[in-house]
């Protein structure tokens, strides 16, 4: 009996030191994610390498050159210049939503990477939009 | 009607899960006497569990949308392929299909007690405490037959992801055949911990469940990977996913349970930390549970937000503290006696597999938990990227394949050199050459270079033994071969789901390495080169089909001036969606993939803009996949035909 507690015992202190080894190297491969409210209240260091930045696509603010595409996002309060690289998808448009993942020069964001947000938004047959928490129409 | 008829099965299946746990125990209590008799609960059971999921599936057919489930995840429009998988297309259908299948492994489980057993009496009252949770969703947080006052003239239609693909009607009933399969050698070490059963019984007894369970598990993942290489068209098959990790995790855990169930059954060994292995599956399976139906996870698995994801955490806690702490108060009752001779043996390689699978599992854990715990207390959210889960795996991997070609040739007990070196001579010559021929081709990078030569160890060590013991008999060498994977189907099944991981291994390393991206745009009539094919835009073209409208490009694939076919990445439009879907269009060949995702098609322009992807060698993971999925259930299908350890013992050849 004491055997299987002192080899559990002994089996939680590994996994601990495994952990910490772990998470100490997982720090240094965290994408982190902000929103533009958070990137301008709390400016990430100039040096603080890559993050991930969500948001709709402001409208009237989309300009596509041949390489990029520049345009604002926000979050409904601030709002953030975006200057990506590459062409965007399809889906891309305003006010869609986009996580984007590149760096913050302090005031610019460049992204070279963009993921257009699937939304949840269905038509009904009358052409109205609604989301699968509002109510269903009546026939 | 067809709500009332489903929520009576639930009902049914709920009172007789219950009725199910009292009499296991009541039997367990009367030293498993067979005068108490299970058979009501368990036919209520799986009556209640089939009427349940025949009413979804009526409602869904008969387009009746007064029940909210149909309403939102079917419309009149969706094909019939698809409204049948509409049963486990969103969260609280897939609940009726997990519960069905956990009714009849059940009823399975029963089907095979016979005479007096204790252990078999609470193993079926555990798995009734599994089905009363499952039940109990059913019937409240994720009740599927709640209706609306209002009744819609059409449903919503399920996610345009979910009905784009024919995988999708697969890959949810595969995976979960293995998920809850999980359940009956849980259940049956559970029971055993409670008996305190100190023989290997349970173990004998779970093998031809737990192979079941495996094997789905793995061609679950192998097709839930395909599905998202065919359809996701981000150009890939697996991006270290938290729902891609749930699904893996229990694989490696299942991977080293039955490995080292075979040391258990053979030699007696590791009886306790088989216990402590199945309990630690079990957990992980509701764990993925968890992650891809509470939407912790932003994913297509993660439906809306309800009271499910609270009720699977408390299952989940409840799981892994009641069966850790048994299994800290009784481990000791089900502890095995005998040693390890010598860590050279095959016993020692099945230990270090054991330690390897482990060890991969908690990696894989840490980084899929880690963002959910630090969200839960910072506030910050963040992703652990792919390359650290790369970072991880790919030597762990390595040596995990390595001790898979050398494990099936060390002898049991003792490993002595000179016949250690007699079996491994062979593997040794064929994997320098294939390491030679993979260099001369002019593979570079050093781990596809190892994962080739660790490939060809374990396969030509396959095919040495193969040979050898099909020489040794007196029929023809052919006749013998076809014969080979009978004669012991648990050691040759294993032998062939070995071969599938190493082509998987092989597939895996050569489509990270030599994976090409080039974003392509092109006006109608234009080519472009791409990685020695010609791409040529032929037209655009739009398709009304009965439940969506489809835009895309028709784009000519050639090769030194021979047409190899057309391409079609495309856009499909759903009536209920505002956002269309891109859907990927793949042309598989023997060298390589050629892959082309819609980037972005004008309307009224004629210039279409591609990801165009080359992948070698991809087909070779879908069948390593099968093959695994084969070894697995030729195991399965085959009888030990004696039990003395020195009869199943490979003869030192």
């Amino acid at each position: 009996m004491k055997r299987y507690r002192m080899f559990l015992i002994s089996m939680l202190g590994l996994l601990a030191i495994l952990v910490g080894f772990l998470i100490s190297n997982i720090r240094e491969n965290l994408v982190y994610y902000r929103t533009p409210t958070e990137v301008v209240d709390d400016p990430p260091a100039a040096d603080a390498g890559r993050f991930r930045l969500g948001g709709l696509v402001v409208a009237g603010t989309v300009v596509e050159s041949s390489t990029n595409v520049t345009f604002a996002v926000t979050d409904g309060t601030t709002t953030v210049e975006v200057d990506h690289v590459g062409t965007p998808q399809q889906l891309f448009g305003e006010g869609i939503g986009v996580v984007l993942e590149g760096t913050w020069d302090g005031s610019v964001f460049h992204s070279d990477s963009m993921i257009i947000k699937h939304d949840e938004q269905y038509r009904t047959e009358e052409g109205g939009v609604y989301t699968p928490d509002s109510r269903y129409p009546a026939p | 009607m067809i709500a009332l008829a489903g929520y009576t099965g639930v009902i049914i299946a709920l009172a007789s899960a219950v009725a199910l746990v009292v009499t296991g125990v009541r039997c367990y209590l009367a030293d498993g006497t067979p005068s108490v008799s299970m058979r009501l609960p368990i036919i209520g059971l799986v009556v209640g569990a089939v009427l349940a999921m025949g009413a979804l599936e009526l409602a869904l057919i008969t387009n009746d949308f007064s029940i909210e489930y149909v309403a939102r995840n079917h419309s009149r429009g969706t094909p019939l392929l698809f409204t049948v998988a509409g049963a486990w297309s969103a969260l609280a259908g897939s609940i009726v299909l997990w519960g069905l299948i956990l009714a009849g492994y059940t009823a399975w489980v029963w089907r095979r007690i016979t005479g007096r057993d204790t252990v078999g009496a609470a193993a079926l009252a555990i798995m009734g405490v599994v089905a009363i949770f499952f039940f109990g969703l059913m019937a409240t947080a994720a009740n599927p037959f709640h209706t609306l006052a209002q009744v819609p003239a059409d449903g919503l239609g399920s996610n345009p992801l979910l009905q784009n693909h024919i995988l999708m009607a697969f890959h949810p009933p595969v995976l979960y055949l293995g998920y809850v399969g999980m359940t009956v050698p849980f259940a049956f070490a559970i029971a055993a911990l409670i008996a305190g059963d100190g023989t290997t019984q349970w173990l004998e007894r779970t093998r031809r469940w737990t192979l079941v369970a495996w094997s789905f598990l793995s061609l679950g993942i192998v097709l839930g990977a395909w599905w998202s290489y065919e359809v996701l068209g981000w150009g890939g098959f697996w991006g270290w996913d938290p729902v891609e990790n749930a699904s893996f995790l229990p694989w490696l855990t299942a991977t080293a349970f039955i490995h080292s169930a075979v040391v258990q059954r053979r030699r007696g060994m590791l009886q306790a930390w088989n216990v402590a292995l199945i309990i630690g599956t079990f957990s992980l399976t509701i764990l993925g549970t968890f992650l891809t139906r509470s939407g912790v996870v932003a994913s297509v698995h993660s439906f809306t937000q309800s009271a499910v994801g609270p009720a699977l955490l408390a299952f989940l806690l409840i799981v892994v503290v009641g069966g850790f702490g048994l299994f800290a108060m009784r481990g000791h009752l089900v502890a095995s006696t005998p040693r390890l001779d010598s860590l050279a043996s095959r016993e020692g390689v099945f230990l270090l597999n054991n330690l390897l699978l482990t060890l991969f599992a908690f990696v894989v854990l840490v980084g899929t938990i880690y963002p959910m715990v630090l969200e839960a207390f910072t506030g910050d959210r963040v992703s652990v990227g792919a390359p650290w889960f790369d970072r991880s795996a790919i030597p762990i991997g390595l040596v995990l394949l390595l001790a898979m070609g050398v494990g099936p040739l060390a002898p049991y007990r003792i490993a002595r050199p000179s016949v250690l070196w007699r079996r491994v001579r062979f593997p040794l010559q064929v994997a320098a050459v294939a390491s030679a021929l993979a260099v001369v081709a002019g593979l570079r990078p050093i781990t596809v270079l190892i994962t080739v030569a660790l490939a060809a160890f374990v396969i030509a060590g396959i095919v040495r033994h193969a040979h050898e013991v099909v020489r040794a008999r007196p029929g023809g060498y052919l006749g013998e071969m076809a014969r080979l994977a009978g004669s012991d189907p648990g050691y040759w099944g294993g032998m062939i789901a070995h071969v599938g991981v190493a082509l998987v291994a092989v597939a895996v390393a050569f489509s990270g390495s030599f994976g090409v991206r080039q974003e392509i745009t092109l006006t109608v009539g234009q080519s472009a080169f791409f990685e020695g094919y010609t791409l040529t835009y032929l037209s655009p073209f739009l398709r009304e089909e009965p439940n969506r409208t489809v835009v895309g490009a028709t784009i000519e694939l050639s090769r030194g001036g021979r047409v190899l076919g057309t391409l079609e990445p495309r856009l499909n439009q759903y009536p209920n969606q505002v956002q269309a879907i891109p859907t990927p269009s793949v042309r598989t060949g023997l060298r390589e993939d050629v892959y082309l995702s819609l980037v972005r098609i004008e309307p009224g322009s004629a210039t279409v803009t591609v990801d165009a992807f080359r992948f070698p060698l991809m087909w070779l993971l879908w069948l390593g996949g099968l093959i695994v999925f084969a070894g697995g259930l030729r195991s399965y299908f085959g009888r030990r035909r004696t039990t003395a350890v020195a009869a199943l013992e490979p003869a030192d050849v």
